[in-house]
């Protein structure tokens, strides 16, 4: 398959079941409420590494938020809901009680399949006797004294089943010509609404395969896909692709990351076979690791 | 579906106990049925149809109209629905409520939401005195002005007023605030129809008490007339 000079392979991306939550930031101001919503989106690339997966979603207006400031929705995953409560109770802590004028809100409403896990319902406890809770059209909120005034949060916030691991890989001639395909992904895959891509600013370079030479690591790099080491391994770049840059999804539903895919192969192949990027391409292992496939050829039929 | 609606007959000269006339009590009653339910467990109790004409279909949402200081006890111990007073009423509005809503356009008479525990009451005019009295939780919003003891031996809860009360010597002066939470609060007052539906301001004089009783509650004068 090709669209616009750009090989689309035939293969597919495996991703994972996870668990995933929404936590709706507020502050004073964009200014704080980024400062906030970083933090507690900070080092949260890899559940390898950093217990969960976690972004920014995207910004919402004064009137989208429950208390009437700007702010921004926050999603976050884990391989399984004990590490996903543990992780947003420590990042609540750290990041959102810490951060002047934050607030933090549930970003999924309670439902059929959506558990209740806490947001401030531990949290309050730093209130020492003086934290007091405010039950409002049946949402239970905390009211946490602080120094900078009054720390607010509602109590639970809804968690649900997801899936993570959805990625494309984008081959290139060079490796300026890789960055700009994948920023310009990144862009149009921003707009869609469900899914976030963790990885510094949404690009990851350092694809892995299972296993290693070495027995303690479960996870080295990915040499079929090294431009470097083109010769001396199976590789699976051509003579002239000289950059490999990854973008990892995840997202709440299947339907979401096969948007977010669509929409970011489609934005770089409108660059056209001249920005350098000559295949795209996904990571897979062998299809036996991961229940969900995300196919390719399937994913670009409905566009070309 | 229509509110149930509850209409005073004229005159009525006594006081009358309107614990029954809740939510809780009156679901999946037909007209006739509520027609013919004693007001008390007494002994020559009088029948709702002696004193109300009784219209609608909707025990969630249940009015009072025509209403007047004698009727005491309204909402006691409910825990969903709301309760509509268009008109004043009595003593102990809102008694030992547990969840819900009452809105009253009137004036409310002694004890609003005596020991009180969850739940929303809103008054547009005066409340008598001993407003919030042994309130646990919850919250109680009065426009007008209320009378001596506000807030006495409250444990919880938040008292909502426009105007400085006459505060007795346990509820403490804890400055004035700009509280986050009160958007959330102003803004489910929204549907409700009620003298708050304008106030804005979320800049607080914050009393805490009852210091007798531990002073976690609090009563929040908010001045209506600013705007932000």
């Amino acid at each position: 398959m090709e669209i616009n000079g750009i090989l689309i392979d035939d293969t597919f991306a495996e991703a994972f079941n996870m668990r995933g939550t929404r936590v709706i930031i507020t502050a004073q101001n964009l200014k704080w409420v980024y400062h906030a919503a970083n933090a507690m989106t900070g080092f949260a690339t890899s559940v390898i590494g950093c217990g969960v997966e976690a972004g920014i979603e995207r910004e919402l207006s004064s009137d989208e938020t429950p208390d009437g400031r700007p702010g921004v929705s926050v999603l976050m995953f884990a391989m399984g809901s004990k590490v996903l409560m543990q992780q947003l109770e420590t990042r609540m802590g750290q990041c959102i009680l810490t951060c002047p004028t934050a607030a933090a809100f549930a970003g999924i409403e309670a439902g059929v399949d959506v558990d209740q896990i806490s947001l401030g319902r531990h949290l309050r406890y730093f209130g020492d006797g003086y934290q007091t809770s405010k039950l409002i059209d049946n949402k239970r909120y905390w009211r946490i004294p602080v120094m900078d005034g009054e720390f607010l949060t509602q109590e639970t916030t809804g968690m649900v089943r997801a899936i993570g691991g959805g990625n494309f890989l984008i081959l290139a001639i060079s490796q300026p010509a890789a960055l700009h395909a994948a920023e310009t992904a990144i862009e149009a895959m921003k707009k869609v609404p469900n899914v976030i891509m963790p990885f510094p600013g949404g690009v990851v370079r350092s694809g892995s395969k299972v296993g290693s030479k070495y027995p303690k690591m479960f996870a080295s790099t990915n040499d079929a896909f090294c431009p470097t080491l083109k010769g001396l391994v199976n590789s699976e770049l051509s003579e002239e692709i000289e950059s490999v840059m990854e973008i990892v999804i995840d997202g709440l539903t299947f339907a979401d990351i096969t948007i977010a895919m669509r929409v970011g192969v489609q934005a770089i192949c409108e660059l056209g076979n001249e920005s350098g990027v000559k295949r795209i391409s996904a990571g897979n292992y062998g299809g036996k690791l991961g229940p969900h496939h995300f196919k390719l050829h399937e994913i670009m039929g409905k566009v070309s | 579906m229509n509110a149930l609606t509850f209409t005073l007959k004229k005159n009525v000269t006594q006081q009358i106990d309107c614990r029954l006339l809740s939510p809780n009590n009156l679901a999946d009653l037909s007209i006739v049925q509520i027609e013919n339910l004693y007001l008390l467990n007494t002994k020559n109790a009088p029948k709702i149809s002696d004193y109300f004409d009784v219209s609608g279909d909707d025990a969630n949402h249940i009015i009072f109209k025509n209403a007047n200081q004698q009727l005491d006890y309204i909402g006691l111990l409910m825990t969903y629905g709301q309760i509509t007073i268009e008109g004043d009423c009595g003593d102990f509005l809102g008694a030992q409520m547990r969840g819900g809503i009452i809105v009253c356009k009137g004036n409310a008479n002694d004890r609003v939401g005596d020991q009180m525990r969850r739940g929303l009451i809103l008054v547009d005019g005066y409340a008598g005195d001993y407003c919030g009295s042994r309130m646990i939780a919850g919250t109680i919003s009065v426009f007008g002005k209320v009378g001596n003891y506000v807030g006495f031996a409250m444990k919880r809860g938040t008292i909502l007023l426009t105007k400085t009360p006459k505060l007795h010597a346990t509820i403490q002066d804890c400055g004035t605030h700009t509280l986050p939470f009160l958007a959330l609060l102003f803004a489910s007052f929204k549907g409700l129809s009620t003298r708050f539906n304008t106030v804005k301001n979320m800049r607080v004089q914050r009393y805490a008490g009852d210091l007798a009783c531990n002073g976690n509650g609090e009563i929040l004068v908010c001045d209506t007339t600013i705007s932000a």
